[in-house]
């Protein structure tokens, strides 16, 4: 596929951006191509499938994934296509499995993705067929960090650990700060809203700025408590490397839902959290990030990470769930579990508010006129440098669109090179 | 059950309705009691147990219900406080998911009224269409049914229990900022 070249469309170094990335059908092809068929995308958390059979059906980009804990306990994920004229395979969103029957003609396949029985395999087609050649088709690569399962399609993609590079730390503060990691409160939060995948991604990213205006009425009807009213100078936007992005607090910031339970329990859990995650904690309090390209993180007010699933360039699919960490007592997880209920999610009163903003930013290139005019990710240009003792490029000041600049840049390298890009 | 108490259900339901599309949010409050739980479950696509399409591994771990339950993720869990204040947002001027307003049209059918657990209270089901149009053009439909509990408290009824069950598993609005 010939690709169209992303550089006059996205210029970090002057910090704009053109409005037809959100909204051009040929763009969004290429970054079917480009991104979703090349990067690590989450599948799941582990203990959304914690026994054999057990399955969960998802996308990467565009493509249906079928995500199964086979009989020995391996976690494997495949195109969740029937190999034969390929019909859509498992139609549930989750459930328990040893195999899957196509409901057209009867394929099945084993839950490890092999093509076990066919119908008239020896009359119709005199037995000639060659079953080990008609499995499902399997991810190029699949790993697991602090319970992420995360899959690539790309075989030349670096290993995962090379790709989420110096973010792992990072991932740590969310996903393992405690002991035995986090588990999933059960159900997925699944809706569509009419926006391009990179405005969500992007606004959690490095968006700090919008907090302010676009929550203010949540954070002033109680539901944010006393979530960034008088935040400190401190924190800073910092990208560790290949695109991904963290926004962090100061040290000392309120970030946590003003609940009795939750702010005794992080209390509680402070020092231990402390001594595991190091010196850096002192530094920084990472709330909210974006692993490149479409998984969020958020962990304040909600406890909450996402995919924002492309469905065309006008549309994305979320499907959001809620962590807790596993060593939680049962009110803690409870209280967690209903504030993210009220904060995040469709109904959430933070969440709401975006989607009208994010709606209007992907249609702005519709316009043959809009878009002769370049957007402004511009805040902080000239304002950001490498930091050693926070492991990436951090912003001088915890309001900066840096991260914004090194989501784009990461995404017009990816779109225009025909190999890995190294950083 | 009495006629007179279905007729008076259906009005209360009716009622109810009209202030929510009227925007009459702080009278719709004064109709549930302080003790309320405002529910609206996850659903989830799913095979039942007799389905040919998987064979499952584990049976005794099936579980066919396509609702998810009190300790999991909801679209909504109310107590009359966080309705409260749901509503106290659309007060600032900056709740912007309803800033333009929704113009919002709720019809309720198909209510069956059964004695509730406590003589105060009536078991009350009800199924529902709502269409929410919003902006220039933006068009969406809520349809499911509803399990309430409603109880008298002096003369007037109340809800004191709503369950809300969409018919959709990905919900195809943008956001759910409207009650039911």
């Amino acid at each position: 596929m010939a690709t169209m070249q992303m550089a006059s469309l996205v210029d970090t170094e002057k910090g704009v951006i053109n409005p037809r990335i959100f909204s051009d059908e040929e763009i969004y092809q290429q970054e079917l191509e480009q991104i979703f068929a090349r990067c690590w995308l989450l599948l799941c958390h582990e203990t959304q499938i914690p026994n054999p059979g057990d399955f969960l059906t998802t996308y990467m980009g565009e493509d249906p994934v079928l995500v199964v804990r086979d009989r020995s306990g391996k976690i494997g994920a495949f195109l969740n296509i029937c190999r034969h004229r390929g019909n859509r395979l498992c139609r549930a969103e989750n459930g328990n499995a040893a195999a899957f029957i196509c409901a057209y003609h009867g394929w099945a396949f084993s839950n490890d993705g092999s093509l076990q029985a066919v119908p008239n395999l020896q009359d119709a087609y005199y037995g000639e067929l060659d079953q080990s050649q008609w499995g499902l088709i399997p991810v190029a690569q699949l790993d697991i960090y602090k319970g992420l399962v995360f899959a690539t399609f790309d075989p030349a993609a670096p290993p995962l650990l090379e790709y989420l590079g110096p973010t792992t730390w990072y991932l740590d503060v969310f996903f393992d700060r405690r002991e035995g990691g986090v588990e999933i409160i059960g159900g997925i939060h699944k809706w569509q809203i009419p926006a391009n995948w990179k405005m969500p991604a992007e606004n959690f990213c490095g968006d700090g700025y919008h907090t302010g205006w676009s929550h203010l009425s949540a954070i002033g009807s109680g539901f944010g408590g006393s979530f960034r009213s008088n935040p400190s100078r401190q924190g800073a936007v910092v990208s560790p490397a290949n695109g991904h992005c963290i926004v962090g607090l100061g040290p000392d910031d309120p970030s946590d839902p003003d609940v009795p339970e939750i702010i005794a329990y992080e209390e509680s859990i402070r020092e231990e959290v402390g001594k595991r995650m190091g010196e850096r904690l002192r530094l920084i309090r990472p709330h909210a990030g974006t692993i490149f390209p479409n998984l969020s993180l958020l962990r304040s007010i909600s406890r909450t990470f996402r995919i924002w699933h492309p469905k065309g360039p006008g549309k994305t699919e979320i499907h959001a769930a809620v962590y807790v960490d596993k060593a939680a007592p049962p009110e803690v997880k409870e209280a967690f579990r209903r504030t993210a209920v009220r904060t995040f999610g469709p109904s959430g009163v933070f969440e709401q508010d975006d989607m009208d903003n994010w709606e209007g930013c992907s249609m702005s290139g519709l316009g043959v006129v809009s878009r002769r005019h370049q957007l402004n990710i511009g805040m902080g240009l000239g304002h950001a440098s490498y930091d050693e003792e926070l492991g990436g490029v951090a912003s001088d000041y915890r309001l900066s669109e840096n991260n914004h600049r090194a989501f784009y840049g990461r995404w017009r390298e990816l779109m225009d090179s025909p190999t890995w890009p190294k950083r | 059950m009495r006629d007179d108490t279905i007729r008076e259900v259906e009005q209360f339901l009716y009622r109810e309705a009209r202030l929510l599309d009227a925007r009459r949010f702080d009278d719709w409050l004064d109709l549930l009691t302080e003790d309320i739980k405002y529910w609206m479950p996850l659903r989830t696509n799913r095979y039942p147990a007799n389905s040919k399409a998987i064979s499952i591994l584990d049976g005794s771990r099936y579980e066919e219900g396509d609702l998810s339950g009190e300790d999991d993720l909801a679209i909504m869990d109310e107590d009359k406080d966080s309705l409260t204040r749901r509503i106290r947002r659309l007060d600032s001027g900056m709740a912007w998911a309803e800033d333009p307003p929704s113009r919002t049209r709720h019809f309720v059918s198909n209510i069956e009224v059964e004695p509730g657990s406590r003589d105060d209270e009536l078991r009350v089901f009800s199924n529902f269409v709502m269409y929410r149009t919003r902006g220039e053009t933006e068009e969406d439909f809520y349809v499911g049914c509803r399990e309430d509990v409603l109880r008298r408290e002096g003369g007037q009824l109340r809800v004191a229990y709503r369950k809300v069950v969409l018919d959709q598993t990905v919900l195809l609005a943008k956001n759910v900022s409207n009650f039911f």
